[in-house]
């Protein structure tokens, strides 16, 4: 699994003590840009052929409203309401046990020469 | 000693897997050690061609350009002299990974044109993803290997609805499952000797998990605007995933 570089902000939990650092997991312009996108033909005609359903576009509204609300006044419950939908997204990705065990590291091979090129001379 | 014959027996099983594959990829040695002779590749032009056209899809495609920052950002970074190879390979088989050497095979006999080969790159670049970040047991387990040929027959646009359309598969509610399960099957009888009822098992068994595993792409992109949407989500992620 890729790793999370926790550089840029508290998360949701820590910033419930301290939420001077925190920012909306994604820009308020993103989550704009994934409603519209979601309301296109293209994307309910892709959503159909993928799933068999038209696909729900109301939450990326909801995000953005919750978004600009942050964004505009600070709102606590607006930065409840993107952080639960946000952590409801990583877990439905992640509602299936994976087939494989992930790694801790890369393969050690992966950088080393093909075999028969690179032996010392 | 029971364990130790089970042992034996698994490396035997992987080792007869690994001739198997190889003979779709014939340039490639039986212990997995590919010849090269620069002379011969650099004046024939298949080679020539597919060489050229993998360096327009690493530089170009938006699908090629995500998985190589994410193969980067998981400790794999890929080199083109490194870990591509154009070859002549047997059959109708565009390419493979081969995780014995870490490289990815392009079969420059049969990709003719860039939408192609940048479909391929994408493909094999799923597996070497997957090799990376988890411990992949390509010739031993068919499950591990369905479970890699769902995601990139999912992922790579393999089963976007004009491709199906060219194959003459019309379908329209849910097509693009059937089709990932179908295309899936056929990679694993492709590259390993097992029969079609086994390996509709293991792509059936492992479907739903290995189907809504999106990475590193986050959704599956049917087109070019989704995979761009996808990179910038992934060139995103440190602030997504500080800020959940």
């Amino acid at each position: 699994m890729l790793k999370r570089r926790d550089a840029e902000g508290p998360g949701c939990k820590m910033a419930d003590i301290d939420d001077s650092l925190w920012r909306p997991p994604r820009s308020c312009e993103h989550y704009w840009a994934e409603w519209k996108h979601c309301r296109t033909i293209r994307n309910f005609l892709h959503h159909y052929y993928t799933y068999g359903e038209t696909p729900s576009c109301d939450q990326w509204k909801r995000d953005y409203q919750n978004c600009q609300e942050w964004e505009e006044n600070g709102s606590p419950e607006a930065k409840q309401f993107l952080c639960k939908s946000e952590q409801a997204r990583i877990l439905a990705k992640q509602k299936h046990a994976p087939v494989w065990t992930m790694r801790q590291s890369p393969p050690r091979d992966w950088h080393l020469p093909l075999p028969g090129e690179g032996k010392s001379k | 000693m029971e364990g130790a014959d089970a042992e034996t027996q698994r490396e035997r099983e992987r080792e007869q897997q690994q001739q198997f594959s190889y003979q779709v990829f014939p340039e490639r040695f039986s212990e997995g050690k590919p010849k090269r002779s620069f002379l011969h590749t650099s004046f024939c032009t298949h080679n020539q061609k597919c060489r050229l056209m993998l360096l327009k899809a690493t530089e170009l495609s938006p699908f090629v350009k995500l998985l190589l920052d994410a193969m980067k950002r998981s400790g794999c970074t890929v080199y083109r002299e490194r870990h591509f190879s154009c070859e002549d390979c047997n059959g109708n088989v565009s390419g493979g990974f081969d995780a014995a050497t870490s490289q990815i095979v392009l079969c420059q006999n049969n990709i003719h044109n860039q939408a192609h080969m940048n479909r391929v790159v994408t493909h094999e670049l799923i597996h070497a993803f997957d090799h990376c970040r988890a411990h992949v047991d390509w010739f031993a387990n068919v499950k591990h290997l369905a479970c890699s040929e769902v995601r990139a027959a999912n992922l790579s646009g393999d089963c976007s609805l004009p491709n199906e359309m060219v194959r003459f598969n019309f379908g329209l509610k849910q097509h693009h499952q059937t089709c990932v399960r179908d295309r899936a099957l056929r990679s694993i009888l492709a590259v390993r000797k097992v029969s079609k009822e086994d390996a509709q098992k293991a792509v059936d068994e492992v479907f739903e998990s290995c189907f809504n595993d999106h990475e590193p792409f986050g959704r599956i992109p049917h087109n070019k605007s989704d995979a761009k949407r996808a990179h910038r989500d992934f060139q995103n992620r440190d602030r997504y995933y500080s800020n959940v």
